[in-house]
């Protein structure tokens, strides 16, 4: 009898919340789209949202659309596409162990895949993303590199030596722009994401050159009794 | 003249050194150190009782003309002024304890409400929540009004107007971003939509480019 009880709080619980989410769908979409659009994404969020999707990435990518000008029939099929790639990246991000990942990174993953990654390397780049570093910045960042002419598997090990290496979220925000930069020296992306590999196995700036990143031991000091 | 005595010099001053614990090379500045204090006048100075009555007089009056007692003064000095008060009260124990437990019981409501959820609307593509200002520039020549929409603002096209700089061409604006990654592009004369030349950029998912901006804790990163 308790177990029931609880079955249908649950299930109460569950409708409810879906009743919210739509409500703030509509709300939202409410004179940014056109009524189709606003009743063909509703639709679209509700299934995202029993799945488990974050449902706010749908109602940037209509607004984005509706306020582009582009037609009402492309909205919806670039919000059904991006709900699919939300689905993909939330099983690949859950093969990385996390079990309730958030919107952000789901939506990391989703950007990572439209960006040519597979659903294997999103899984790598969440599985490397320990903090300080946030999983959902790293497939960001990993995305931008690929959108910039890196290869996947360039961007997917220029991002796992950085981190490996110590290197900050912030170091790691910066990858896209110094590739753009070596890039405007006249190299390709992918020599210019080689160089940045070499230079990321170093000491980041402002540590000695025999900086180790920390729980690596450092090597013996030869000239130390 | 001596400008400054060695450190063990001036402890000898201090008495917690004699001149002959003083290292050989310094005795010679120690006994200067101790005949310069030794012959300095150590005679008690008396003040003359005149003084006295005149210094204490003007401490009174300085004081009485930063404080004139006005009734409001006088009544705030009675409220604030420091008293024994004793207060009796008889309760009946079993009072006492459900006012703690009704106490405890709201404390642990308040500690126990779960964190407000964010609110739908502009939301930073990272995860922290500090904010860069984050100056977006393009030139545009002959542009009638420039606007920036991006993730940051739900692609809103009045949001962010740029200011032509002069008759230059060149259209500036500075935004306060979130920490993270955003996407972004260029409203032209309120139609056309342009990536920002400076700037990645990436597939829109309608066929176009969006420019794409990493903010850092140290500025915007292109």
């Amino acid at each position: 009898m308790r177990t029931i009880g609880l079955a249908a709080t649950l299930v109460l619980g569950a409708t409810l919340a879906g009743g919210l989410a739509a409500q703030d769908v509509q709300a939202r979409l409410d004179g940014r789209v056109s009524p189709e659009v606003q009743r063909a994404v509703q639709g679209i969020a509700a299934d995202a949202a029993a799945h488990g999707l974050p449902v706010d990435p749908l109602v940037q990518k209509a607004i984005e659309g509706a306020a582009k000008g582009v037609p009402g029939d492309r909205v919806i099929a670039a919000v059904r596409a991006l709900a699919g790639r939300l689905g993909q990246a939330m099983a690949a991000v859950r093969e990385a162990g996390v079990t309730a990942p958030e919107g952000d990174v789901v939506e990391g993953g989703a950007d990572a895949l439209n960006a040519g990654f597979s659903g294997r390397q999103v899984t790598d780049l969440v599985r490397v993303s320990q903090p300080p570093h946030d999983p959902a910045l790293t497939l960001r960042v990993a995305a931008t590199l690929s959108a910039l002419g890196v290869p996947t598997t360039q961007a997917l090990q220029l991002v796992q030596g950085m981190i490996s290496a110590g290197r900050s979220p912030s170091d790691l925000l910066g990858l896209p722009g110094q590739v753009q930069a070596g890039v405007a020296r006249g190299a390709t992306p992918a020599q210019a994401a080689a160089g940045l590999a070499r230079a990321a196995g170093g000491a980041p700036p402002g540590r000695l050159p025999d900086w180790v990143p920390p729980g690596q031991r450092k090597p013996r000091n030869p000239h130390k009794p | 003249m001596t400008t400054g005595y060695h450190p063990l010099v001036k402890r000898l001053l201090d008495g917690e050194l004699s001149l002959a614990e003083l290292p050989p090379e310094l005795r010679a500045e120690g006994e200067e150190a101790l005949h310069l204090v030794g012959v300095a006048d150590r005679t008690p100075v008396a003040l003359s009782p005149a003084l006295e009555e005149r210094v204490m007089a003007a401490v009174r009056h300085h004081a009485a003309s930063r404080d004139p007692v006005s009734p409001g003064n006088r009544a705030w000095r009675w409220l604030n002024t420091p008293r024994d008060v004793e207060l009796r009260l008889r309760v009946r124990p079993w009072t006492v304890w459900a006012g703690a437990l009704a106490a405890a019981a709201a404390l642990a409501l308040l500690l126990g409400r779960p964190a407000p959820q964010p609110m739908p609307g502009p939301q930073a593509r990272g995860s922290t929540r500090d904010s860069v200002l984050v100056r977006f520039v393009l030139y545009a020549p002959g542009a009638h009004r420039v606007a920036v929409a991006g993730t940051f603002n739900q692609w809103d096209r009045g949001a962010a107007p740029l200011v032509p700089a002069g008759r230059s061409g060149v259209w500036t604006t500075t935004l306060a971003l979130p920490v993270g990654q955003h996407q972004y592009a260029f409203v032209v004369d309120g139609a056309r939509w342009v990536v920002d030349p400076g700037a990645p950029a990436v597939d829109d998912g309608f066929g176009r480019r969006n420019s794409v901006v990493a903010v850092t804790a140290h500025g915007a990163q292109l």
